[in-house]
């Protein structure tokens, strides 16, 4: 109504849900609802399904029958709508029609709906147990033919597929032959011999003359058979333990890409080469003479190159293959492979391969035989037998190796003494800086002996060493060149002299920092003790203002001596005598004492020396 | 002073046995390529290496009916090296089977003086000719593959004219006598190399007309 205020009216639903149970607190709590699903159930189970109506049966057969129209046309009646009989007598007809119609379409819906099973599912409805039972013998042997045809059917498809796959393998197999041939022969010498394939591994094309052939055999079918095809024709595969070898078995062991031929071939060359490297060595350990002769036993070389030194180079042949080189002294220790020599062994073999090859052997004139083109002119030049000999290499590979052993060894032997003597003694400190660079036949060393914290004053003390291979060679910073034999025992008084040369030098320096005046100085002095390593040296220094002066006398194995000379004026125990009347004289030096050096503090001899003449120069 | 002692027995040993094995055959000039290539793969693993030759043939006429043979060779690309003096045997009858001609062979090198030489010992100069091509090597096996040119003026080796369109190729192999191995390596060697040519031997005494 228009004029009086509004009013709210709220609407509230009745409470649908049934209260199952009042807490105490005053909550309620309700029946749930059914769900649609259970609702459906619920209205479902009052349909009573066994009892179809007749019509649908009709429906289903598809032929309407009078006598049945009678009971629908009064169901009909009794619905919603009234209305008059027809009067043409295809009515009925048309009525049934429609009827069978929307009873189809009805059924066609919710089998639809029951296709999805999203909103409806079937359950299925308690039977009769007096359906119609057909004997069970029938039913078996039904079930077995239908089992029968159908298993046959997936045999003959199953038979197929195996023949074509069997057909794809092989095929497949074949290409992989040849593409693995193919990859062979990038990489190895083949060639066919009549129905075989055979390979050659030697290192002939590249210069060897070992006259091993070094060939394998290549089998079809998953198998590359490394033989030695000998003169009398037994296969006799002394290349290491190689049996066969199956080309496509592709064991996880080996890297990617790496056939497992292409492994084994290459060990076989090594092998082959390694024998070569010791045949030419035991060849030339036989022909050489030397002062010490080599001894060849079956697969070993052994030699002296140094008295106490023994070098020996064996050939080892197992599943793999090994050259040992053990430089040992008398107790010999398998494990101490020398691998630089043996690569150098490798290196030098090559090199003589090499050289075989190369375009200094080819004549020219081209009739003329092969040979070095230096010693073709020894005839038309009329050489003597010294000018063929310098011509012709003089040096072989044995003593090329043992060269380089000695230099290894007396290089090693050097750092050793180096180290131990720079961890023994810690005053003065020795330093040695290896040169990167070297030789095969020489390395070199500069040592350098200091003292610590007095590095720039006391650096008198510089020595190169360059390691030849008998010799060390020894040049001072004072340009002295001293020659020293490969006895570690020489090194090392050499250094030690060296060392206590230094001390002294450092008080000669140390002097001139501190503005002491050198007296004298002497590197080999001739009094004293007599040293039995090097010579002893000794320095005097004196005061600024004279009045002290300090002795010292430093031997590699007396060890140094310090002495103080006093004034006259401070000692007590001076004779009193008439010669001398003037007090002057009190100021020259008198007796000296001495000083127990190693009661002295200061960690290392320059710095006790500092020390000393810092007490004995008296504040101004 | 006495003349040094001469020696009345030959002299036997050393190089004056080597026996030369020899192999020729021949190849047209389309398929030199080819067979370079071919050779290059075979033989062992060095840069190819080209020559050029210039070959006199001496002879000393006798009062017997063969005359006797020296061959003197010289580089034309490497003038300095020395001259090579060649006597080529009679090839050996020895039994058929052998695959190689084999025939003694001496070589010797010599000074630059050598023509002169020749001519003051007697021997007259026969023909002369010129040599180009390659020359390979597998171990002691030489194979020369070469184009031989007609020198038209006398000791002008610049003028030449070639003698055929085809070149010669020969396997030779130097061995000292009593050793009969290399003709079966020789043997398989010239298998590979056929069908672009065929090396055989052909004896030289036949092929007088």
């Amino acid at each position: 109504m228009s004029g009086c205020p509004a009013v709210r009216v709220s609407i509230e639903s009745t409470c649908e849900k049934q209260v199952q149970e009042v807490a105490l607190d005053g909550t309620e709590t309700y029946v749930p609802p059914l769900s649609m699903s259970q609702n459906l159930a619920k209205l479902a189970q009052r349909i009573d399904f066994s009892q179809g109506s007749d019509s649908e049966e009709e429906v289903i057969e598809g032929e309407p029958r009078d006598r049945e129209w009678t009971k629908q046309e009064p169901e009909e009646e009794e619905g919603t709508v009234k209305f008059q009989p027809s009067l043409w007598p295809w009515d009925s007809v048309r009525n049934n029609l429609r009827s069978a119609l929307t009873e189809m379409c009805v059924l066609h819906d919710v089998l639809s709906v029951v296709k999805e099973k999203k909103y409806m599912a079937l359950d299925p409805v308690s039977q009769d147990l007096t359906a119609s039972k057909t004997p069970q013998v029938f039913q078996l042997i039904s079930k077995k033919k239908s089992l029968g045809t159908a298993a046959q059917l997936l045999l003959k498809g199953a038979e197929k597929l195996s023949k074509s796959v069997a057909e794809n393998q092989e095929n497949r197999r074949q290409r992989d032959f040849n593409s693995e041939l193919l990859r062979l022969r990038s990489q190895w010498k083949l060639r066919k011999v009549g129905d075989k394939i055979l390979g050659d591994l030697s290192y002939r094309s590249a210069g060897s003359l070992f006259p091993h052939h070094g060939t394998f055999e290549v089998l079809k079918n998953t198998d590359i058979d490394l033989d030695k095809n000998d003169l009398d024709g037994s296969i006799s595969p002394d290349i290491g333990d190689l049996g066969t070898v199956a080309l496509f078995r592709r064991p996880p062991k080996t890297k990617a890409g790496t056939q497992q031929w292409h492994v084994k071939l290459e060990a076989a060359q090594n092998v082959l080469l390694c024998k070569e490297i010791f045949a030419q060595l035991s060849r030339e350990a036989v022909q050489i003479k030397s002062q010490i002769p080599h001894i060849v036993v079956k697969n070993q070389i052994i030699s002296q190159p140094f008295p106490g030194l023994q070098l020996s180079i064996s050939l080892c042949h197992s599943t793999g293959e090994k050259k040992n080189h053990r430089a040992s002294p008398e107790k010999p220790k398998p494990d101490d492979h020398l691998y630089v020599l043996e690569h150098n062994l490798h290196q030098m073999m090559r090199e003589f391969h090499k050289q075989q090859l190369s375009s200094v052997v080819m004549p020219h004139p081209a009739s003329a035989p092969f040979g070095h083109k230096r010693m073709r002119l020894a005839g038309p030049m009329a050489y003597d037998k010294a000018e063929i000999f310098s011509l012709q290499q003089n040096e072989g590979l044995l003593e090329k190796i043992i060269k380089q052993a000695k230099h290894i060894f007396l290089r090693s032997r050097t750092a050793r003494t180096i180290d131990s003597l720079a961890s023994r003694i810690e005053d003065p400190q020795i330093q040695a800086h290896w040169s990167n660079i070297n030789d095969v036949y020489e390395s070199s060393v500069k040592v350098l002996i200091t003292s610590q914290g007095y590095e720039q004053i006391c650096k008198s003390i510089q020595l190169q060493l360059n390691i030849g291979v008998e010799q060390i060679r020894v040049v001072h910073r004072d340009g002295r060149v001293v020659t020293l034999s490969h006895q570690e025992q020489e090194l090392q008084d050499f250094l030690l002299s060296q060392m206590s040369q230094h001390q002294v030098h450092a008080v000669q320096q140390l002097a001139k920092v501190m503005g002491w005046h050198v007296l004298s100085f002497s590197n080999h002095v001739g009094l004293g003790p007599v040293e039995s390593i090097g010579n002893a040296s000794a320095v005097t220094v004196a005061s600024p203002n004279g009045e002290y002066a300090i002795s010292v006398r430093n031997g590699p194995e007396s060890g140094c001596k310090v002495l103080v000379q006093f004034p006259r004026s401070q000692t007590k125990e001076l004779p009193k005598s008439d010669v001398i009347q003037d007090a002057k004289w009190s100021h020259l030096r008198g007796p000296s004492k001495e000083v127990h050096w190693s009661r002295m503090e200061g960690r290392n001899f320059v710095y006790k020396m500092e020390l000393l003449m810092a007490a004995l120069t008296p504040c101004p | 002073m006495e003349a040094p002692p001469v020696t009345v027995m030959p002299v036997t040993g050393g190089t004056i046995n080597m026996m030369e094995y020899l192999l020729q055959g021949s190849v047209y000039d389309q398929a030199l390529e080819s067979l370079l290539h071919r050779l290059r793969g075979l033989c062992d693993n060095m840069e190819p290496e080209t020559f050029t030759d210039h070959e006199l043939v001496y002879l000393l006429k006798g009062q017997q009916g063969n005359p006797f043979i020296l061959r003197a060779r010289r580089s034309l690309s490497h003038p300095t090296s020395p001259w090579h003096l060649r006597y080529l045997g009679q090839p050996e009858v020895g039994d058929k089977s052998r695959h190689a001609l084999v025939r003694n062979c001496v070589d010797v090198a010599a000074s630059h003086s050598l023509p002169e030489f020749l001519n003051e010992m007697g021997f007259r100069m026969d023909h002369e000719f010129v040599a180009n091509g390659h020359m390979f090597r597998k171990g002691a096996m030489k194979i020369v593959v070469s184009k031989l040119s007609r020198i038209l003026v006398p000791g002008n080796t610049e003028n030449t004219e070639r003698l055929s369109l085809s070149y010669l190729v020969e396997l030779n192999v130097l061995a000292p006598a009593g050793q009969d191995n290399m003709s079966d390596d020789m043997r398989s060697f010239a298998e590979q190399l056929k069908p672009l040519v065929h090396l055989e031997k052909i004896d030289p005494s036949k092929q007088r007309h």
